[in-house]
């Protein structure tokens, strides 16, 4: 019983510190965006997750790949199936920092710029983005575009369509967080 | 006690330390389930018959088909350009997704066998889609055609062209298509077949039944080598009476192929014996043999346009 009681005790200490400083995104909205001589390919995903920690400043994201919506759903299965290989590589990944100290529990906007690493397609690779970070009472919005190139992660376009699909995509990624608590 | 408690303090500190290093581990528990398994074929066709593939909500399909003479044998060789010059069957159709699992379709062919001139409506629905979880573990498609054709009425009472009143112009299909896809390389399918012709030759069969089996083998990513073949119950006694009476034996339809994917346009290059295209007549009306060189090469073009939806897209 005694022992029972340390358990629990120990566990809702874990989980209280731990939930105090972690926000966290069920519906992460991603998109991205290629343009090219032939033609304008843009797709959509608002079940992206991510979390913030407010003390360590580290930041994740990460989003199923079959998710990712286009208008013309020949192409979504192509994307899925010829590019991204979803059934291999079901995810994309980033792990990183923010390397500014926002001063994040007062409300304000502030410009930051991330350092991580982002995995697509299995191959991972160091980025550093700029992105905004605004605190508006108990919650946290986070925005950033960057530009992603297919190649730097063994994504190939055949010759066939090089003049459909873009070398480098905008990826924008639009987060608002709450405290894990709640 | 005191040192399992202890043992336990510690564990408890450790997966908090944990977490706090890898934010990803939150959403552990939020994994995919029942993804659908894309891309068994390239295609709604297999060599000749359906696939369990589908087009998508809004998607127009422009098919056009062709199946060229005999390479070898009597009509083929060199002085046709083993069959080229020929042409036994050629289809132009439209077809289009009502859902992402519904399809219909009009196709005008040339037809092959004892009618031609043919007009085909056709409606395709998949009630089942396999997953990667094998939840769902194989594809299920129903498919249905009525032909109509447009041929002058012939006078001999015995052909399946006199037609003494107008729904004797009219042929039927229904088929159910079970598919599977084994991990990445190798898609497998099973289609039985029921083929309705209204009015046949003397001692052909109105009602006919088939069992077909295809696979195809993924070369690349945009490649594949297709294989399709059909066995239809044709009765003994039919079988004979032909071979006896008109010197004409049945084939089982045997097509094998590649197909290729171009972003919007899937080719698929075919070898065949039979002459039809259409389910209504390659089943039962087969009877040119790849041993005597009575095969031809064709091809499938299939070009698809995402109609509609680019408003409901913006928002």
């Amino acid at each position: 019983m005694k022992f029972f009681l340390v358990f629990v005790g120990a566990l809702l200490l874990g989980v209280s510190i731990y939930a105090q400083d972690v926000y966290s995104c069920r519906s992460t909205h991603l998109s991205f965006f290629s343009s090219s001589p032939l033609e304008d390919i843009e797709a959509k995903t608002d079940k992206g997750v991510s979390a913030v920690n407010k003390k360590t400043r580290d930041i994740y994201f990460k989003v199923a790949i079959n998710t990712f919506q286009f208008r013309k759903k020949l192409m979504q299965e192509h994307f899925n199936e010829n590019y991204l290989e979803s059934d291999k590589f079901p995810f994309a990944e980033f792990r990183g920092k923010i390397n500014e100290s926002p001063e994040l529990n007062k409300d304000g906007t502030y410009p930051v710029t991330v350092t991580g690493a982002l995995n697509i397609h299995g191959v991972s690779k160091m980025y550093t983005a700029k992105g905004t970070i605004t605190t508006r009472g108990n919650v946290i919005t986070v925005s950033s575009t960057f530009n992603v190139r297919v190649a730097d992660h063994g994504i190939k376009i055949p010759s066939l369509v090089v003049q459909n699909v873009a070398e480098v995509v905008a990826v924008t990624v639009n987060a608002a967080y709450i405290s894990i608590n709640n | 006690m005191k040192i399992i408690s202890t043992m336990l303090l510690c564990c408890g500190i450790s997966t908090y330390s944990q977490a706090q290093k890898d934010l990803g581990k939150i959403f552990d528990s939020t994994a995919i389930t029942h993804t659908k398994v894309l891309d068994t074929y390239k295609s709604t066709r297999i060599v000749q018959g359906q696939s369990t593939e589908m087009l998508r909500k809004h998607e127009l399909d422009f098919r056009v088909a062709h199946r060229f003479g005999d390479a070898g044998g009597q009509f083929g060789g060199s002085k046709t350009f083993f069959g080229t010059d020929n042409s036994t069957d050629i289809r132009i159709a439209f077809e289009y997704g009502i859902s992402d699992n519904l399809m219909v379709g009009i196709g005008r062919s040339k037809g092959s066998g004892a009618l031609q001139q043919l007009y085909e409506g056709l409606i395709k629905y998949r009630p089942l889609q396999q997953t990667t979880d094998n939840y769902i573990p194989v594809s299920l498609a129903l498919f249905g055609n009525m032909v109509i054709s447009g041929m002058p009425s012939t006078p001999d009472v015995t052909t399946a062209s006199h037609f003494a009143n107008g729904s004797d112009r009219i042929m039927y299909v229904a088929q159910a298509i079970v598919s599977r896809k084994f991990a990445d390389k190798l898609s497998l399918t099973l289609m039985p077949t029921y083929v309705h012709r209204n009015h046949v030759a003397y001692m052909d069969m109105n009602n006919m039944f088939a069992l077909g089996a295809a696979g195809r083998l993924k070369l690349s990513h945009r490649m594949g080598l297709l294989a399709e073949y059909y066995y239809p119950f044709r009765t003994q006694e039919s079988k004979d009476y032909y071979k006896a009476n008109k010197g004409v034996t049945f084939y089982n339809p045997l097509g094998v192929g590649l197909e290729i994917e171009t972003g919007g346009h899937v080719f698929s290059i075919t070898f065949t014996n039979s002459t039809a295209i259409l389910e209504n007549q390659f089943i039962p009306e087969t009877v040119s043999s790849w041993l005597q060189g009575q095969f031809r090469w064709g091809f499938n073009i299939s070009r698809r346009f995402t109609l509609f939806g680019k408003k409901d897209w913006k928002k």
